[in-house]
This record gives structure tokens, sequence and C-alpha cells, in this order.
């Protein structure tokens, strides 16, 4: 067992755990964090992604000691208690998730893309979302939101 | 996933000391992204007894120019490859290939390093180095030492690494850095695909008689590992730049290949895939000389 | 055989991985309002913007799917696939699984109360007890403190088989010779047939027949959320199983038929689901997770790895369309037959729904007064094919489709207008007879062809109207 700390929406969380645990797992069962979804645990689906030291990473291919010491920030860490997140608040306005599975995957996609490029372009919101499978919108509002989150802010 | 003792390296040597150390069931984890993919759903006889964590290894990070050439640290992430502003004006077709690698999750955690030991025949990163002669740093319990690229690839998965050796840096020799290289990768999909085929295409021009000069063409993703399309690359040497000759050249590459037939495609649509892409590669290589001709 | 967990689990496990507690994390306190929807207000609906309420918690990361659950106590199980298409099993034996520290129960097909299902046919069994029909067929399972431990100690589970010939080809199904996969059952276990009109005399005035075969192949739905339930008992010997299954009635219908209790002592939960597109409509796991969480005395939860999703969970049919369609010289369908082989895979499960679907569709839009459809459904050693989005309509649409581009090019007709000289209409006749009212296949075609800016096609030279 490894004792493994980090900061995860600001706050110091601590877990003993083995260290072959994914930095998913960790988040899952030992902080109490299901946003984060097992899809595939290989990397493909994105329903695992995180922000880790400011970089959009899938969870199920870290592992929990290799985020030590390490900033993470889930989708829990995103609306605070009186407001949701524009980029929660837009998704919620345009209807752009159905299931919600690849929810908290998509949404920390989007707002990785939005920080580093505040008005993509079509192809770069393909681009920035192309590690992120959604079986049962088909993208559309995605797109659209993120396409209105960037007009409103460059306003 | 199945137990494994976990060991984090401080820098290189110390990596290296933990290799020998903890060796032969021991296996280096940086970005995860190949090797946990693998670890989750491999047979337990796969299965290292202990992991060797490389990710906080700062001396194998960075990219600069060199007495040598341009050195690339193993452990540079293709998406630090894709930001450098050094890479993305001497080399765009390594940014081109890393931005053909997985997706923004798996090029921010995924290496240089790790994509050319990794050494799948369709290796994205592996064509464009060969291409422009890479030579590749290995450090191991007896020093370090060097090696091409293409000497480096031994087979399918397989690389000239011995046990408790690491790969360190990958350098592009000095007579190389500036060369106009232009690369493709054609996938089933745009996003998070295994090539079909991929090539690179490298020359000078020799301005004074428009013909191509130290020509170079890899190919990946038709053989067991990256290969030169030496017949192509022959015919080139010395000829006069001509779409028709870019043409011919895709035609030579097509037959220097050795494709396979398989789910994702037969072998003859790959060697068609070949004619065409070499081709392209090298009319966007040609564009790329003229563009930096101009601009100096 | 008794197991020894006191002395297994002080020797070699740890206490914290043997009682499962879930760490004591802080409790978060719930951020922004949950949206409740006003129900006066939002009736009637029709011209009300109205957002999904449950797209708030998604948004947060809020909405707890099965696999988010974790209980006190709670066990991770496990399915030992067979790996062979087709076998008669000889032996299992569990004896070093149940040895292994950290296993608290295994259970195989002989202790499955009443060994079959299905949504009509009860043909599957929970887990293969005799015969293995697939590879994916699940012929032992565990439950352990850790999904590893699980997973490692079905590896140790030795079963023996005597490996049979599988039937993988329909079409080998088909012919009455090929022997049974449900020997002594046929391996057609469908049939359908729809006669209107005599094509006979539709082909004999035609001026032109085509014919031509198309094939679909298996689709696997992939819900990003995999297949996932858990299982725990009351102390009045009640069942309350949370899943993943989209039909809950039908589910506790079978889980009541498996371990033969009655229904009013099942309760079956299901939340909010990642996806479902068809793939969620049979009970999978339930009635061994019920076992084992009987056996244990603790709940157990088990959820597919997404291998075991494409395996081991339910399909779109491949389907063999033949068709022949006889037409005049101007493009007017006279008459058209038909045949359907959906690959049935090894179990029913929603097959004859899919049959009827797509032998009933297979005509297409069209008005033909001189038909005959005819579809079978066979078993083959493989992936079982049940409902997925469209229940056999894509597949037919692809052939017929496919068959009118042909026979419009052939005929020098431009495909549109091929298929507006075709299609049904207002009080039309299907091919089942009914008449057909609302129709707006002409209407729609047209409003298509003016929105893509559709150029008639007719030479071909003419390739490519958007070039």
């Amino acid at each position: 067992m490894v004792t493994v700390s980090m900061n995860v929406n600001g706050e110091k969380r601590t877990a003993s755990v083995a260290p072959e645990t994914t930095l998913l797992k960790l988040l899952r069962e030992s902080f109490n964090l299901t946003g984060a979804k097992l899809g595939c645990d290989v990397g493909d689906c994105g329903a695992c992604t995180v922000i880790v030291d400011g970089k959009l990473v899938n969870s199920c291919l870290m592992l929990a000691p290799q985020a030590e010491g390490r900033e993470v920030l889930t989708i829990e860490g995103l609306a605070t208690q009186d407001r949701l997140h524009p980029i929660q608040k837009v998704f919620e306005d345009k209807g752009s998730l159905q299931c919600g599975f690849c929810g908290p995957g998509v949404i920390m996609s989007a707002k990785a893309l939005l920080d580093q490029n505040p008005n993509p372009s079509v192809q770069e919101i393909r681009d920035g979302l192309a590690g992120n499978l959604c079986r049962c919108t088909g993208y559309s509002k995605m797109i659209e939101a993120i396409q209105t989150i960037a007009r409103e802010r460059t306003a | 996933m199945r137990p494994f003792d976990f060991y984090a390296a401080r820098d290189s040597s110390d990596a290296v000391a933990l290799l020998a150390k903890h060796g032969p069931s021991v296996k280096v984890i940086a970005g995860g992204t190949d090797l946990l993919a693998d670890l989750k759903f491999a047979p337990a006889s796969h299965h290292p007894k202990v992991v060797v964590d490389i990710s906080r290894a700062d001396d194998l990070r960075g990219i600069r120019e060199t007495d040598a050439g341009l050195r690339i640290g193993s452990l540079v992430t293709h998406t630090e490859i894709m930001e450098s502003p050094i890479i993305r004006d001497l080399f765009p077709a390594l940014v081109d290939a890393a931005h053909t690698i997985g997706a923004v999750q798996t090029r921010n955690l995924g290496t240089l390093g790790g994509n050319l030991v990794t050494a799948v025949p369709s290796v994205d990163s592996g064509p464009t180095l060969v291409a422009l002669d890479a030579v590749v740093t290995i450090a191991g319990p007896d020093g370090r030492r060097q090696l091409p690229l293409a000497e480096f690839f031994v087979g399918p998965r397989k690389t000239a690494l011995k046990p408790a050796e690491l790969l360190v840096e990958i350098t592009i020799p000095k007579e190389n850095v500036g060369k106009p290289t232009h690369f493709l990768k054609f996938g089933l999909r745009k996003g998070q695909a295994l090539a079909l085929v991929n090539v690179a295409a490298s020359f000078w021009v020799d301005w004074d008689s428009e013909t191509f000069l130290n020509p170079r063409i890899a190919l990946g993703a038709v053989a067991p590992k990256v290969i030169r399309a030496e017949s192509a690359e022959k015919f080139l040497a010395g000829e006069e730049i001509t779409t028709d000759a870019m043409a011919e050249a895709g035609r030579l590459a097509s037959g220097d290949a050795k494709p396979i037939s398989d789910m994702r495609a037969s072998a003859q649509y790959r060697r068609d895939l070949i004619a065409v892409l070499t081709k392209r590669a090298l009319e966007g290589a040609y564009e790329l000389a003229q563009k930096k001709r101009k601009q100096s | 055989m008794a197991t020894d967990t006191k002395t297994k689990t002080t020797a070699l496990v740890d206490a914290e991985q043997l009682l499962r507690v879930p760490s004591a994390a802080p409790l978060v306190p719930f951020p922004v309002d949950v949206q409740v929807p006003d129900a006066a207000r939002q009736t009637p609906a029709v011209g009300q913007r109205a957002t999904r309420p449950d797209c708030r918690l998604h948004g947060l990361g809020q909405t707890k799917y099965i696999d988010d659950m974790y209980l006190p106590g709670m066990l991770f199980a496990k399915i030992k696939r067979a790996g062979v298409a087709s076998a008669r099993i000889i032996s299992v034996d569990t004896s070093e699984a149940e040895m292994t520290p950290g296993v608290m129960a295994v259970v195989t097909g002989k202790d499955i109360p009443c060994n079959s299902f299905g949504p009509s046919l009860k043909d599957q069994p929970v887990l293969a007890d005799e015969r293995v029909f697939y590879a994916g067929d699940g012929v032992a399972a565990v439950a352990a403190v850790t999904e590893q431990i699980a997973a490692d100690a079905i590896e140790k589970i030795k079963v023996e088989y005597e490996e049979l010939t599988p039937v993988l080809d329909p079409l080998e199904s088909l012919k009455l010779e090929t022997p049974g996969v449900h020997a002594p059952s046929a391996n057609i276990y469908g049939h359908k047939i729809i006669k209107k009109g005599d094509i006979e005399k539709g082909f004999a005035a035609s001026d032109h027949i085509f014919e031509a075969s198309f094939r679909t192949q298996m689709v696997e739905h992939v819900p990003l959320e995999p297949h996932s339930s858990l299982a725990q008992w009351d102390a009045n010997g009640r069942l309350t199983v949370h899943s993943t299954l989209g039909r809950i009635t039908l589910g506790r219908a079978d889980i009541a038929r498996t371990l033969g209790i009655p229904m009013s002592r099942i309760r079956v939960v299901a939340t909010v689901v990642g996806g479902n597109f068809g793939g969620k409509n049979e009970i999978t796991t339930e009635p061994v997770i019920a076992l084992l969480s009987k056996k244990t005395g603790r709940p157990v939860k088990c959820t597919f790895t997404r291998p075991e999703e494409f395996y081991a969970s339910t399909t779109r049919h491949p389907l063999i369309m033949d068709y022949k369609t006889g037409v005049t010289k101007d493009g007017k369908i006279l008459a058209r037959k038909i045949r359907l082989v959906l690959d049935g895979g090894a179990y029913c499960s929603w097959s004859e729904t899919t049959l009827g679907k797509a032998c009933i569709l297979s005509a297409g839009p069209y008005q033909i007064d001189n038909l005959v459809a005819e579809a079978f459904v066979v078993y083959t050693n493989k992936t079982m094919t049940g409902a997925m989005r469209g229940f056999g309509a894509p597949q037919v649409c692809f052939a017929y489709e496919s068959h009118m581009d042909d026979m419009a090019k052939a005929l020098n007709i431009d495909p549109l207008e091929f298929r507006l000289k075709n299609v049904l209409s207002e009080g039309s006749l299907s091919p089942t007879s009914q008449t057909l009212h609302s129709v707006v296949v002409r209407e729609s075609l047209l409003q298509a062809a003016q929105r893509f800016g559709w150029k008639p096609k007719t030479a071909p030279e003419a390739e490519g109207a958007f070039a």
C-alpha cells in the first residue's frame, strides 16, 4: 500500500491505496468523487477525463502515485454552492446531454479547450472533443453550446 | 489491474539503477497511455512485478538545439511537441505527426519516448524522425550509447533496448535541422485512429538545378517496422523536381513496401495509399521548402 | 465446500480490504439547487421550452449510475466466460478459486434454481451448466472483496470442455441438414411470411427483373455505461436489485423465475441509465449476483468490462437479404420477392420481434401490389443478437434503398424520380394490407431534394450531383 496526497478541487485529500490503483479508481472509491466514469479503462472513451496540473488527461491512464502532490480538478470542482459553471449552465440550456454518462468528461474537455482557446472554430472544437465519445447525442448540441459560450465571452 | 510495486525515479540515472535492481520483471511508466492500456487486459504472464515511474525525471524533458543538432528529451509529450516554438519553426512535420496521435488527453500524457519504445509498426512519430536520420541515446548500467532510430526499431513491439536500458533522448542531426519534411497519416478516422499507412518525405532542394537533394522517404504501418523507400529515394536523388517525378517516386515507394491484408484494409489498398500519400508528402515538403526560401 | 474465511483473511488479506468500507469521505454539500420540474407548468407541453430535468445533475457530475454505488461490505463479482463457441461442459472445478483469500463465494450453473430465461423463448441459461452455446457464455461466477481478486479467481476455475463444431454461418444454419445448435430444437427458430397479390403474374408482366443480395454486420450498442447491477437481501428475505436494466418488470419476472422466488419478494430499482439503445432490455448477471449475495450475506455488484460489452451482451442482428424486383421499363415496380435470413446468435433474446419488424418493413415505403417477403431467424454459436434501435428496420432499409439506387442506375432513371414513381401515398395498403394514413413519403422526399439542391441524375457522366 502507498499513501498518496494531492490537491483535489482545492482541498488536500489523502488515501492509502495499492500502487497499481489508477487515479480514476482513487477519485471514485477513495474520495467519493464519482463524476469521472469508467467507460473503457484504456483511455479510448474519455469518460474518465479530469484536469491534472492544468492538463486534460484520462484518469484511467494515470497511476494514483503519479498524481502525488499534484492539482487535480474534477467535474465536482466546477460549480460553486450557488452557481453553475458557464459550461454546465449552457449545456443545460441547450440540452447537450442525454444519458449524461459522457457529460463530466466532455465538460472537462470543453473547459480545457476554452481555457486555452477562447474562440475556437468548429474544427478546433471537434479536435478538442475528439477524446470524448458520446453515443447518445451526436455531439452537435455540445458544439453549439461551446460556440455559444465562446460568443458570450468574447462579446 | 494486477498488483505491482511502484518506484518513482528522481532522474534518468536513478531510473536505470531501479531498472537494474528490480529486473527482469520490471516495466517503465511515463505517460502510461500504452503501458496501462496494455496491462489491464493482458495475461498474468505479461504482468511486471515492479513498475518504475519516470514521469518526474526532469532531465528527460526539454527541446533544445545543441552542437549535435536538435535534441528532444524522451519524456517530451506530444502536446509539448505541438506547442514548441522551435519544432513548429523547424519541423512542422513533427507537429503534424504528434497531432495525429490519439486525442488531447492522450497527447498530454503520451511521450515521444514512449511512442517510439512501444514500437508498433504504425508508430506515428517514427517515419518523420527516420526520414530525418534521427539518432536515439540510450542510458544503461554500462553508460550511454547511441543508435540510429531506424536500427532502434527491430520489429513489431521490439526495440534494441537491452535489460535495464532507458531511452533518454532523440536527436535530429545538425545537418538535417530545418530540412523540409512533410508527414501524412491515413487512418479510418480522423481522431484516435491507427494508421493504415504513414508516410514522411524529406529533402533539400538544390535551387540551382531544381533537383532533389538527399531525399528520404520513410513508410510506417506497411512493414514489421518503419522502413525507408529505398528505390524511390534512389530515383529521386538528383532528379528534377516535377509532379511526374513525385508520382513516380510514389509508385516506387509502393513497391518498396511490404503491407499485409488485415481487417482494416487489404495489402493492395495500402499499396495504393502509399503511392498517393508519398506523392502528396513530397509535394508538401516542396511547398515548405519554397515557403522557407521566400522567408529567408 | 466450507471455506475458512477467518484463517485466510488474517493471514493474507488486509482487514480493510475484507470489510471494504468506503473511506469516510467528508460530505460534499450539494452545490446548486436541483431543478424540480413543475408539473402544472409543463402541461400542455407542446410549444413550451422544456429543459431536461436530469441535465442539471448530469452537468454537475452528481447523477448516480449503478457503478457509482458503493455500499458498506459490498463485494465485486466477475463472471468466467467460456471462451469456446460450442461445447459440452464435462466438469467445473472451483476449489482453487474458493480457497483464494478474499473470495467470499462461488456459483456455477448447477446452483441456479431454474436455469433458463428470455424475453420470449426461455432458451438462455443464467450460467451455462451442461452446454456452452457461444464464447461469452458464463460458466461460473465469483464474489470477492476487490474486483481484481475476483478477476484472478475466475482464472483459477478449471473447466473441462468437450469442444463441438460450432455453426457460425447463418446460411449454413438455415440448411435443414445442419445439426441443431440447440438440438433437438431446429436451427430455424422463427419464421414469418407475407404474401400479397400474385408475384408470378407481376414478374411475368415486368420488363426487367433485378436481383441483388445484401448483407449487414453484427453491431454492438457501445453504451458509454457498461452493464452493471447490484444485489442485496434484507432481513425479511426480500431481494433488491439495482440495475442498468431497461425493462424492469420483465427483468423482475425473469429474476423471480430463475431464482424460484415470488415476484413479490423482488424489488428492481432502475436509475438513470448511461445509454441503452436496446442492449439493456433483458437481465444479464442479476440472478447470479443475487445468489452470491445470498451466500455471503453482503451486497454484490457486477459491472461489465468494455470487452464483455462486445462479446457477452446482445448485439444487432446481421441480416442476409435477397431481393428480386420486377419493374416496367419506365420504372414502375410490379413485383418483389424478398428472403431475409437473420443471424439469431446463441439465444433468442428479441429475435422474434426483430424478425417480424424486418419482414414487414422489408418492402420499403413503396407501393408493391405483388409481394412475397419471407424471413427466417436461425441459431448460430455466436453472441446473442437482440434489440437495437430500429429492430430490423435499419438493415432492410440499407437493402431496399441500395436496391432502388442500383435499379435506377440500370434503368437510367433519376433515383429520386424512380422513388417518387413508387412511393406509398394516402390510403395505400401496407405489405400486410393495412390501410395507411398520414403518408408523407412523397412530400418528405421533395422537401429534402429541394433543401439538398438535388439535381436529376440520369447519365453516368452526371455522377456527383454536388461536384
